[in-house]
């Protein structure tokens, strides 16, 4: 079997559906929703359809921890010992243990809700940043940044089943918040042994961080305003080993991605009505 | 109030308890113990590696999960196998974590050669059906020869591998017995199988030529004693 395994050779059941992240994102049905004025997009059980919101998210945490599970994976394969340490290995091996457990909780969770596997569609963007060829940008790109992500994602589906009385899911979310804590650590920890020497290294890998975070801020999907529907969870950051000046410039890059959002959601808008107008 | 004392607490009582058994000749020394346990880390190192990278090549779910698991199981028991190496004198762990001739290493990479998604059988018949029944087997043997008292450690770490072993080799076997619906894919798994087993032949075994014993050489037990009285 050979190393370094491309995305576009991911294997999947025919249930399925692959979509890119930016063509959701960029969605062109998108301004027509956001002409509705239905009050702010965060997570809660009074807004129109919680259900299926709350049903479209879990299933987007679940093929999420597919990829996880299979990014770690390839990182016990993908690497020789001069690569990454045999420490290094045994953490990954641990996170596969911890991602395939995510994964039986989240298709009890699917199952608990009402929706099908594969009934939403797949961005295998988790996967394509565990595809770096460097072992520090990958533990950078998905440890630090998407398994951060994970936090905040649970964080707010967690507080979701509390406020809809779900024990079930507040149970399940918060055994899984836990796991992100360590999968976090393990890759803060690795990127400080592996770049002691190599300040630009890190550097590199901290850039390469920060601009998967700035992926899935885009559309102020995550903040910390009534306007992200995953809100940013300080405290379990901090309690991963995140700095309250990287929680701040995440605040930060998150507001400016949700105001970018708002205006061209305001320009496409102003499009549609003019093409109207026009007819 | 002054109690009188019930027992005689000064009265001498055997070191070993009656239903204690256990003896002080095994068939390892500490040289022999080593080896092998140098060998069976890098098995397991290379197991643990291959079960990883086959998740994302492999399109069956269950499946995933369950290698998610046991990709964990084996990365372990290379760790018991990493701690116990110093306790054997062997200060530089690496150095013996070594395969026992280049033919279990085409062994090995033979096992980790399938990778297309439509391989799934392939790849769970060579670890399920041949590698993890030969790590039951080779670890059974030194648990079972092994001095049980001065081996004590290896023991220990052997027992909680085998447990592993027993539950991954039962996870694996069902999840083919499932798999293997139609008698052109039972032709598949025998040939795969009989091929492995070819080249796990020429390799003599997980810890090479010895694996299960060999009745020719003295016992690490026996080489003691005659050293002793040489």
């Amino acid at each position: 079997m050979k190393k370094m395994l491309p995305e576009s050779e991911l294997a999947r059941d025919e249930r399925f559906v692959r979509t890119k992240i930016e063509d959701r994102i960029f969605d062109p049905r998108g301004p027509k929703i956001a002409q509705r004025n239905t009050g702010p997009a965060r997570m809660g059980v009074d807004r129109p359809a919680a259900g299926e919101r709350s049903r479209s998210l879990m299933h987007g945490i679940f093929v999420g921890e597919i990829q996880a599970l299979e990014g770690a994976g390839r990182t016990c394969y993908d690497f020789d010992d001069a690569e990454a340490p045999f420490q290094l290995k045994l953490d990954m091996a641990r996170q596969c243990w911890d991602e395939s457990r995510h994964c039986e909780i989240s298709v009890k969770l699917g199952d608990h809700m009402g929706t099908e596997i594969g009934e939403y569609t797949e961005s295998t963007f988790l996967f394509a940043a565990a595809c770096n060829p460097d072992p520090v940008f990958r533990l950078c790109g998905v440890n630090r940044a998407l398994e951060g992500l994970a936090i905040d994602v649970f964080k707010s589906m967690k507080d979701f089943g509390n406020e809809s009385g779900d024990p079930i899911l507040e149970f399940c979310e918060d055994w899984m918040l836990a796991d992100e804590v360590t999968h976090v650590k393990m890759g803060s920890d690795w990127l400080r042994r592996l770049t002691e020497t190599d300040p630009e290294r890190r550097e590199r890998a901290l850039e390469f961080q920060r601009t998967v975070d700035a992926i899935f801020n885009l559309g102020g999907f995550r903040g910390e305003d009534d306007d992200n529907p995953v809100q940013l969870a300080r405290d379990f950051r901090r309690l991963a080993g995140f700095t309250e000046e990287e929680n701040d410039s995440l605040a930060e890059l998150a507001r400016r991605s949700t105001e970018e959002a708002r205006q061209m959601a305001e320009m496409a808008t102003a499009a549609l009505d003019a093409s109207a107008q026009n007819t | 109030m002054k109690l009188a004392p019930m027992t005689d607490h000064t009265k001498p009582r055997p070191a070993f308890a009656p239903w204690d058994r256990r003896e002080l000749p095994g068939l390892f020394s500490v040289e022999d113990s080593a080896r092998r346990v140098g060998n069976y880390k890098w098995a397991e190192m290379r197991l643990f590696e291959v079960l990883g990278g086959w998740v994302a090549t492999i399109p069956e779910l269950d499946v995933k999960m369950v290698l998610g698991r046991h990709t964990y199981h084996h990365a372990w028991h290379a760790e018991l196998w990493h701690k116990r190496l110093p306790e054997l004198r062997e200060m530089n762990p690496d150095r013996l974590t070594q395969p026992p001739n280049d033919e279990f290493v085409t062994f090995m990479n033979a096992i980790r050669e399938p990778e297309a998604p439509e391989l799934t059988i392939e790849k769970l018949v060579g670890v399920y059906r041949v590698l993890i029944p030969r790590f039951i087997a080779v670890y059974t043997y030194h648990l079972n020869g092994t001095s049980t008292i001065t081996d004590a450690p290896t023991i220990r770490s052997l027992k909680f591998a085998l447990q592993d072993e027993f539950d991954d080799w039962r996870d694996g076997e069902m999840l083919l017995q499932s798999l293997i619906d139609t008698p052109e894919k039972v032709e598949r798994a025998s040939r795969r199988q009989e091929a492995l087993e070819k080249l796990y032949l020429a390799s003599g075994g997980i810890a090479g030529p010895g694996s299960l014993g060999d009745d020719s050489a003295a016992t690490g037990w026996e080489r003691s004693v005659e050293s002793t009285h040489a």
